[in-house]
């Protein structure tokens, strides 16, 4: 891994720490980028491997907090909530998800999803050491068989300095993440959790031996060590990051104006029914503006056919136009495992797009989904 | 890929490797972000399929306001797509004239018409011979798009 990324053999600054609280977790990671700016010596990259408080709650830059997070929840529960400076959908963070976070110059010769794509290496050879093998292949997670077991997202700042976010699932309180986030309640309740399970993995359970944050830190740090054929010092924050960090804590991550922050574009929900050989199935859909923020597709199948996630994670954050649909359907072969036509199972999907578009009109702030499934509608299905 | 409508003609654009290009503009390689004569010391500034592709599906665009200082090399905007936030960087230093309210409402439009419609923002330029920085001969600016499509198809940048 050389192109554009430091020589091997150079030490890497390694922090590690826990029980970060929402707000300060995310303010330390970008209170680190500022040694990395334009016109700062040249530096060698900081990966931090940390974990944050049980729970907190963490939304996307660019999506509207009250539609992703039960706000009631989080207050009864006591479980803070912030918006990360990275894309991506919301999940909870906790013990059992080690955050990562690696910060440096930004690579000026390398575009986002290559840059996502070599970080994403580093992940993969950890996993690797446990016998896993996570793939990126493109898509927007890291999967293992299929299934999300990491999320990651990408920053680049107007000063020149780039941090990666990873989110690595040891494990997941799958009853708690379908509490605090705007996930499925009504028609899903009784099915809820396997279905997250159907598409959502951990090492705990790839491995069968429990994992936490904490435990799979020096794993990860070795995969991006080897990966990057780097030797990781561990250090700490300078006593001006930590400043720096303590500022951002309360005028950014904490403040309301942050949280509140809308985006331009409405959240919607829709939903359609589409008639299978092997009975009726039905796809819920999530928006954001034109763009798919979750798929799911329920029915009543004895096994849930590999290319259903697939078509589900190729449609997700891809836009609701007849072309990218249907390369999705296509590329998934969800229709040949749902046995129905491309065409038939493209048009349900622009189906419970379109109603998802039109209930914006009738009511504009109502909008449901999670990073790992959506709500289905209320009124159907 | 060249619907829509289009304030000014689009000129010859190719098709490279399933990619749009258009012939009749400069290119600045590593942002791919494209500059057009728009009128004496004038350009339109917008960004290439390839820059919009391996960003990741675009989100949200923020543009500076009319009469804002750019300078070369350095942000003048910022992009979100869906798993990357990061800036637009400007190729030239000069003054913005105009901004495309368009993108801002629906950046799909970069996707939809990268070379038309999809435009971001018309600048004064401050130094023309900023200009001879970037890529202009057709001949070079194909070459350069086919081995960076190889690149990214290879690293994985361009899902395929």
């Amino acid at each position: 891994m050389n192109r554009g990324w430091p020589a091997a053999g150079r030490p890497w600054r390694l922090i590690t720490d826990d029980g970060a609280t929402a707000a300060g977790g995310l303010a330390l990671d970008e209170a680190l980028m500022a040694g990395y700016a334009r016109g700062e010596p040249d530096r060698l990259p900081t990966l931090r491997l940390y974990t944050y408080r049980t729970h907190c709650a963490l939304i996307g830059r660019y999506q509207n907090l009250a539609a992703e997070v039960d706000l009631d929840a989080c207050a009864a529960t006591g479980t803070p909530v912030s918006r990360r400076p990275t894309g991506g959908g919301a999940i909870i963070m906790g013990e059992d998800q080690l955050g990562v976070a690696l910060i440096a110059a930004a690579p000026p010769d390398l575009r986002p999803r290559e840059i996502i794509a070599d970080l994403a290496s580093g992940l993969v050879a950890g996993l690797a050491e446990l016998g896993l093998r996570a793939v990126f292949q493109g898509k927007n997670d890291l999967e293992v068989d299929g299934r999300k077991v990491a999320g990651l997202g990408l920053y680049l700042d107007q000063a020149g300095a780039m941090l990666f976010h990873a989110s690595v699932l040891a494990d997941l309180d799958v009853e708690f993440m379908l509490r605090v986030l705007r996930v499925p309640a009504a028609k899903l309740a009784d099915k809820a959790v396997a279905a997250v399970a159907e598409r959502v993995t951990t090492v705990t359970a790839l491995t069968g031996r429990p994992w936490a944050g904490p435990s799979l830190r020096p794993v990860i740090a070795a995969g991006f060590a080897a990966a990057f054929g780097a030797e990781l010092d561990p250090g700490e924050p300078t006593a001006a990051e930590r400043d720096r960090a303590a500022a951002l804590a309360v005028d950014r991550y904490a403040s309301q104006s942050w949280l509140a922050d809308r985006s331009a574009a409405l959240d919607g929900s829709g939903s359609a029914a589409i008639k299978t050989p092997i009975g009726l199935a039905r796809i819920y859909l999530t928006t954001h503006g034109d763009l798919v923020k979750n798929a799911i597709v329920v029915g009543d199948f004895n096994e849930l056919p590999v290319a259903v996630p697939d078509l589900e994670a190729r449609l997700r954050w891809h836009r609701l136009d007849e072309r990218t649909v249907m390369d999705a359907v296509t590329a998934s072969g969800a229709w040949e495992a749902l046995g129905v036509p491309a065409e038939q199972l493209a048009g349900a999907v622009l189906q419970a797009g379109s109603q998802a578009v039109e209930r914006l009109a009738a009511a504009p702030l109502r909008s449901e989904g999670s990073c790992y499934f959506p709500e289905p509608s209320r009124s159907h299905g | 890929m060249s619907s829509g409508p289009q304030p000014r003609a689009a000129g010859p654009v190719v098709r490279v490797r399933g990619f749009d290009l258009a012939l009749d503009r400069r290119y600045e390689p590593a942002t791919h972000i494209w500059v057009a004569d728009a009128g004496p010391g004038l350009v339109r500034i917008g960004m290439d399929p390839l820059g919009a592709e391996t960003s990741g599906t675009l989100a949200q665009i923020s543009l500076p306001g009319v009469g804002a200082d750019l300078a070369a090399g350095r942000p003048f905007g910022q992009l979100e797509a869906v798993k990357f936030v990061g800036p637009l960087t400007s190729p030239v230093s000069g003054t913005v004239r105009a901004v495309n309210d368009a993108v801002a409402a629906d950046p799909g439009l970069i996707e939809r018409d990268p070379f038309g419609a999809g435009w971001l923002i018309e600048a004064e330029l401050a130094d023309p011979a900023e200009l001879d920085g970037l890529l202009t001969d057709a001949a070079e600016i194909t070459a350069w798009y086919e081995a960076r499509i190889e690149d990214y198809v290879r690293t994985g940048a361009i899902a395929r």
